[in-house]
């Protein structure tokens, strides 16, 4: 097998705000090219907050943090982040909010609709392109956002529980297309979820923290092969690591 | 509620309003330099057309100059005030602070500085409708939703980006509520402007008309005038509410709701 490269490197990291308050403690963690890494933990336990530290939008106060061999804010513009909330701006079009990256570089309107095009395509939005977000439902907000997050084909995704606020029928929908979506476009993944099941189904490793401070408390890999299909979720071993991903949880919030 | 009764409802408390009018006149056999009755009002303003429609203009010039920099100049301090967290600390208790001199007041300052006429009225009406414009717009520019900006730091956004491509669109729908209320108090503002200092050159605004009428006891026409301030004022708001509409028609749930 092929050694792969590294992407994230946390070594010995520590995150403590000026208030004395320590979120993240002595956390490591490598996460390789192509990886779908997904943090679970307690409430408390900083998940967010290690997204927040990938992207430089927060400094680390200990430790050494590397996103493809550069600090956190120079690797910016191969990383994408995806929000809790879609976060698109109300004032503008489908189409328009996915061209927002672009329009920061300057790319010429020809180019950025281009783009944008391929990209509703690739999300299914092609009938609502020129709807505003208010009168999309929040599933279909959530994919302008994931189609916005991947207009400049970024190789690693940060994911803050983007599914979080939707109904059990459009998380899993979405988890699919998600899933497929990264067949097409080969990017690596940090995601921070509450749901186990959805953890099991997305992630080829799932990382389990305990909170108060933010530590590592368990790496779990999950083994089924890609490309996953809806099925995978009616199979014993599947209904099986859920189980045991849970079966942790609890040890950890106790 | 059906469309008709929509329309018919304002109609019927304005009608009824009138009756109560020519009651309490009727029954007290009030004259008119008391209280006129409103066929007296409309015929005073009729004979006095001309010259209302003059002062009207005069007003009309001076509401907007004052308005129109209070809007351009409140949205300029706003900007300032939000472009970091050292300007506001250091400014903005002072706009609060300075929102509290009654405009009144200043009057016969501006007057004192300026001298009687335009520059004077305009300034006045600087002065009512710039304060809410500035807290108004200052508030939409710093409530800008945070992951929006962290967004825009992700992508390594210019400054001039963030603000224009994303904090004045958030703030829009602020700024047009601080401008309904300057647009509410534009020809109020200039009006008292006028009482005191609009009599430059002989002719004047309705304030002006305000004081001339009131010295000749002519109450009938001072009725009339107030009739005609409440129209343009009436205008100026309307003008706003369709720039707003315009404005916010396809994403501001305030006005996008009554589409749907």
């Amino acid at each position: 097998m092929i050694k792969k490269s590294t992407q994230i490197s946390f070594e010995k990291v520590g995150k403590s705000y000026s208030q004395g308050k320590t979120v993240i403690e002595a956390f490591d963690l490598t996460v390789f090219q192509g990886d779908f890494v997904s943090l679970i933990g307690p409430s408390g336990c900083g998940k967010s907050t290690i997204l927040k530290l990938v992207a430089g939008l927060t400094p680390i106060t200990e430790g050494n943090l590397k996103v493809d061999s550069k600090s956190p804010k120079n690797a910016r513009a191969a990383m994408a982040f995806i929000f809790q909330e879609a976060t698109l701006l109300p004032w503008l079009t489908v189409t328009n909010n996915i061209q927002v990256p672009l329009r920061l570089l300057h790319w010429g309107k020809s180019k950025r609709e281009e783009v944008a095009n391929q990209l509703i395509e690739l999300v299914g939005l092609s009938s609502v392109k020129n709807y505003y977000p208010r009168q999309l439902s929040g599933g279909m907000q959530m994919r302008v956002s994931i189609a916005r997050a991947l207009t400049l084909s970024p190789k690693l995704l940060l994911l803050d529980e983007p599914f979080g606020a939707l109904d059990e029928m459009a998380r899993d929908h979405l988890n699919e297309e998600l899933l497929a979506i990264r067949t097409q476009e080969d990017w690596t993944a940090l995601f921070v979820t509450h749901s186990v099941p959805e953890a099991v189904f997305l992630s080829s490793r799932i990382i389990i923290l305990s909170a108060n401070p933010g530590r590592l408390y368990k790496t779990i890999p999950i083994n089924f092969p890609y490309p996953r299909k809806p099925e995978l979720r009616e199979t014993l071993e599947y209904q099986q690591a859920v189980a045991d991903v849970s079966h942790h949880l609890r040890s950890v919030e106790r | 509620m059906n469309n008709r009764l929509y329309w018919a409802l304002p109609l019927i408390t304005g009608f009824l309003m009138i009756g109560i009018w020519y009651g309490i006149k009727w029954t007290n056999d009030l004259p008119h330099y008391i209280l006129p009755s409103p066929d007296e009002i409309m015929r005073a303003g009729f004979a006095e057309k001309d010259i209302l429609f003059k002062a009207a203009r005069e007003t009309i010039v001076g509401a907007v100059i004052g308005f129109l920099s209070a809007g351009s100049i409140g949205f300029a301090l706003a900007l300032i005030l939000s472009s970091s967290p050292w300007i506001k600390a250091s400014l903005y208790p002072w706009v609060l602070f300075l929102q509290m001199i009654p405009v009144i007041v200043m009057v016969p300052i501006f007057i004192l500085w300026l001298g009687p006429g335009l520059p004077s009225v305009a300034i006045i009406t600087f002065m009512i409708g710039f304060f809410p414009i500035v807290a108004n717009t200052t508030q939409g520019l710093i409530s800008t939703e945070k992951n929006m900006v962290d967004l825009f730091i992700l992508y390594n956004a210019s400054k001039p980006q963030e603000i224009f491509f994303l904090r004045v669109p958030y703030a829009l729908p602020y700024f047009l509520t601080g401008l309904k209320i300057a647009a509410s108090l534009a020809v109020i503002g200039a009006l008292t402007g006028e009482i005191f200092a609009g009599s430059a050159s002989g002719s004047g605004g309705l304030g002006f008309m305000v004081v001339i009428y009131n010295s000749q006891l002519k109450i009938p026409e001072l009725f009339a005038t107030a009739i005609v301030a409440c129209a343009l004022g009436f205008i100026f708001v309307s003008i706003v509410l369709v720039l707003s509409w315009y404005l916010l028609r396809h994403w501001h749930e305030s006005i996008a709701q009554k589409n749907s």
